[in-house]
């Protein structure tokens, strides 16, 4: 069983889901719980490579430590919580002073945002965009209009980078060196996209696109019973951890 | 079609098709020519039901296919009579691989599912596509997209097929395969409609050429190979004839000995200016390079291991025009990044007597100007005569804005651009916006330039004039210009020594001989290869057909010594 089997649009539903109810609790225990989870079913069950994960989440680590030492050292006000440090007493008095207060907001914090990452590369790393859309096309009634539409800008995307690095060679040649957030080859992309969007959706409708629903579909996406079940465990996981788990 | 008119503004004076009738006949090849602007594609859109429904106004008239109405035909029963193939391989494709590709082009005319898989082999075995099927679409050559798309169009198995100058940016030898495929078509029963520039291409396959004139009118109608001669009046009028027919240019051999010193002069004031100069002053014998190669290596990116030129070396003299052919593919444009210090390389690269490598970007630049294969891409204002200012501000930051302004608009004029000035580059025709992206890249006063397919999307009559006009300033001002070009006639008309890039290295090819008959490009696509045995009999029909023609020209060039 891969997790690329799952159902896009309920992975996607539920993902969201979790999302919210994980910012309405206050637990690290349940944080980190769904960080290690969605690492190790992606590890495991599916086809995501791990180098990829590795990349993806370093920034994410970056992110929880500089969320972690603001939330230690800057906390103030009414998120500031107490917390039980007599087991430290090795650590010196100030430093103590200065973490009873803020250690559990520093921690919630950090944890908080490497669960939201979890949750994210679990998603984005098990499922294909094309089977999303087509899925989103099914259970979520999107217009095949739109659907095939995101399709072909997404697949026009390498074509954007090939072009927009030819524009800024021809501008430095030209004497006018672009840097990396220069606006003048991106209006230069800007008249490219119109003129090739164009094209694209004219090529698309000599090929009998007219974006009705009055098609047939070589593969139809279905929600399975295990959809249902993935759905369950994480949504009733999380629901149960925010009762029985303490910190 | 019956007494179209249409335009693209409803309010507009000017009628794209004006009273248009065409009649093309089942089952057979028609090949429609006119010069640019004449409103080919704008008839290929309206036949094809893509116009008024994106975009015009359709006034009056009938568009009947195969006795049905055009426009009381819904889009997605349009596709089982008319396919369409458009002039960028990479703009017609949604999705990520042919596979997935057919799979939508056969959900939009409701094919069930279950027969789909069926139908997709045919299609992808018909057309010999089996192996492009599963690889990324981005990936494939601009030939081997242009065979997806119409294996596209065979699944939908639309009728009617119209190429709108599908086949411009392909080299000849995919071409002519692609043209092949076509054949083929033809022997199932499905009608061509073939907008192109290259009568040579389509001479053996047509069975009839239109020529339309102003308003998409037919000046002339069944033409086919065997009466060509007798048309060649409205050829030429309508700018069409293939450079093919002409012979060699010898406008770089009169006055060589002038336009050696007028070089020199150049050379000699540029030193003055401070400028870079050239090695010392030399005879005809060895004129100065511009560009050298020497024992150059380029990978094809940064770090790869698979290299386009291997110890490859070439010389462009000073004061001359220089062509380099080869296969898409090969590295020609990659070549070019390399002299401009925009992609890796190894070995020497000597620009003007000194190494590339030990001079500056900015001072690189303002001795070798380049023009890309999409000149849209280079334009750096929204107005045609800021682009030309700016340009000459850049390179010549001290000049007054009186002075620029007055040299900027002689440019203008000479290049016959002036009633132009107030537009945005972007409105120009191709044929137009190349010549204003040779002038603003010139008017820094470079003295080398570098053109990348500058044939690329234009009928032979701009073509022409293009080349004409780089020959003129060759002669008159001691440019050096190297283009890229697929067309080998091209290279052999205009250019003074031609390099073919082939096996990772450059090889000096005599340019009479590329006019003297085509033998390797007849050899090109190997008979057996062919699909059914009556190509491989058109084929040999072609060669017997070129040896009398190889005579005249022969003959001619003889005349002209």
């Amino acid at each position: 069983m891969k997790l690329e089997k799952l159902n896009p649009s309920i992975k996607a539903i539920s993902v969201m889901a979790a999302a919210i109810m994980l910012s309405f609790a206050y637990l690290v225990s349940l944080n980190l719980i769904i960080f290690g989870s969605c690492v190790i079913l992606l590890l495991f069950f599916s086809d995501a490579r791990p180098v990829r994960i590795g990349k993806i989440l370093l920034p994410a680590l970056v992110a929880a430590f500089g969320f972690f030492m603001m939330g230690l050292l800057y906390a103030r006000g009414s998120s500031v919580t107490d917390a039980d440090l007599s087991t430290l007493s090795s650590v010196p008095y100030a430093v103590r002073a200065a973490m009873s207060q803020n250690l559990r907001t520093a921690l919630q914090l950090s944890t908080r945002l490497l669960a939201f990452a979890g949750l994210g590369i679990f998603f984005a790393l098990s499922t294909k965009g094309e089977d999303f859309i087509f899925s989103l096309m099914h259970q979520c009634r999107l217009s095949p209009k739109f659907a095939y539409s995101i399709l072909a800008a997404v697949n026009l995307m390498p074509h954007m980078v090939r072009e927009y690095g030819q524009v800024r060679t021809a501008f430095a040649v030209r004497g006018i060196p672009s840097g990396f957030l220069s606006l003048k080859p991106l209006f230069t992309m800007l008249v490219n996209s119109i003129r090739w969007s164009s094209s694209v959706a004219m090529s698309m409708e000599s090929k009998g696109f007219d974006g009705s629903r009055n098609r047939t579909y070589s593969q139809i996406p279905r929600v399975k019973w295990y959809d249902i079940v993935f759905a369950a465990v994480l949504l009733g996981g999380i629901a149960a951890g925010m009762f029985l788990l303490k910190y | 079609m019956k007494d179209v008119v249409f335009r693209y503004f409803e309010k507009g004076k000017r009628n794209i098709l004006d009273h248009t009738d065409l009649t093309i006949r089942e089952g057979t090849i028609t090949v429609l020519m006119g010069s640019s602007g004449c409103g080919k594609s704008t008839l290929a859109g309206v036949l094809s039901g893509l116009y008024p429904e994106n975009g015009g106004f359709l006034e009056s008239g009938s568009i009947r296919v195969f006795g049905e109405n055009v426009s009381d035909l819904p889009i997605s029963r349009r596709a089982a009579y008319i396919g369409f193939v458009f002039q960028n391989p990479d703009l017609q494709f949604c999705m990520n691989t042919l596979r997935s590709e057919l799979v939508f082009c056969l959900e939009n005319i409701s094919v069930p599912a279950p027969e789909m898989d069926g139908r997709i082999r045919d299609a992808a075995h018909a057309l010999g596509t089996e192996d492009l099927l599963d690889r990324s679409l981005f990936t494939l050559s601009g030939g081997e997209k242009q065979k997806a798309m119409l294996t596209c169009i065979y699944a939908l198995g639309s009728r009617l097929l119209i190429l709108d100058e599908s086949f411009a940016n392909i080299d000849r030898k995919n071409a002519l395969e692609l043209v092949s495929l076509i054949v083929r078509l033809r022997e199932e029963g499905r009608t061509i409609l073939a907008i192109d520039h290259q009568i040579d291409l389509w001479k053996n396959a047509a069975d009839e050429f239109i020529v339309l004139e102003a308003g998409a009118k037919a000046a002339a109608r069944g033409i086919d190979r065997t009466n060509l001669d007798s048309f060649r009046e409205i050829f030429d009028r309508e700018g069409l004839f293939e450079l093919r027919e002409r012979h060699r240019k010898d406008i770089h051999r009169e006055g060589f000995f002038e336009l050696r010193e007028d070089h020199q002069k150049d050379i000699h004031r540029e030193e003055q200016a401070g400028s870079s100069g050239s090695s010392s002053p030399s005879g005809l014998s060895d004129v100065p390079p511009a560009i050298r190669f020497e024992n150059v290596t380029i990978p094809s990116f940064e770090g790869s291991t698979r290299n386009l030129l291997e110890n490859a070396s070439a010389d462009f003299p000073a004061g001359t025009l220089s062509a380099i052919l080869g296969e898409s593919g090969s590295g020609k444009t990659t070549t070019f990044l390399s002299l401009l210090k925009q992609h890796p390389y190894s070995g020497d690269i000597v620009v003007n007597g000194s190494p590339v490598t030990k001079q500056k970007k900015k001072k690189l630049y303002r001795q070798i100007g380049i023009v890309f294969q999409n000149p849209a891409n280079q334009f750096i204002t929204q107005n045609v005569l800021e682009e030309v200012t700016e340009g000459i501000r850049i390179w010549h930051p001290r000049l007054t804005a009186d002075a620029v302004a007055e040299e900027a608009e002689t440019l203008l004029s000479r290049y016959g651009l002036s009633d132009k000035k107030k537009y945005s580059p972007y409105m120009l025709s191709q044929g137009q916006q190349r010549r204003l992206a040779v002038l603003s890249v010139l008017s820094g006063g470079q003295q080398i330039l570098l053109l990348d397919e500058p044939t690329y999307g234009q009928d032979y009559r701009s073509t022409a004039a293009i080349m004409e006009h780089l020959a003129a300033k060759v002669r008159e001002e001691g440019l050096t210009v190297v283009f890229i070009t697929h067309d080998r006639t091209l290279a052999g008309v205009y250019a003074d020594r031609v390099y073919e890039l082939r096996d990772r290295k450059f090889f000096a090819i005599d340019p009479e001989e590329l006019l003297a008959g085509e033998p390797e490009e007849l050899s090109a696509i190997d008979p057996e290869e062919l699909p059914a045995g009556e190509d491989s009999h058109r084929c040999s029909e072609k060669q017997d057909e070129m040896s009398p023609g190889d005579k005249i020209k022969t003959a001619e060039r003889e005349a002209a010594e």
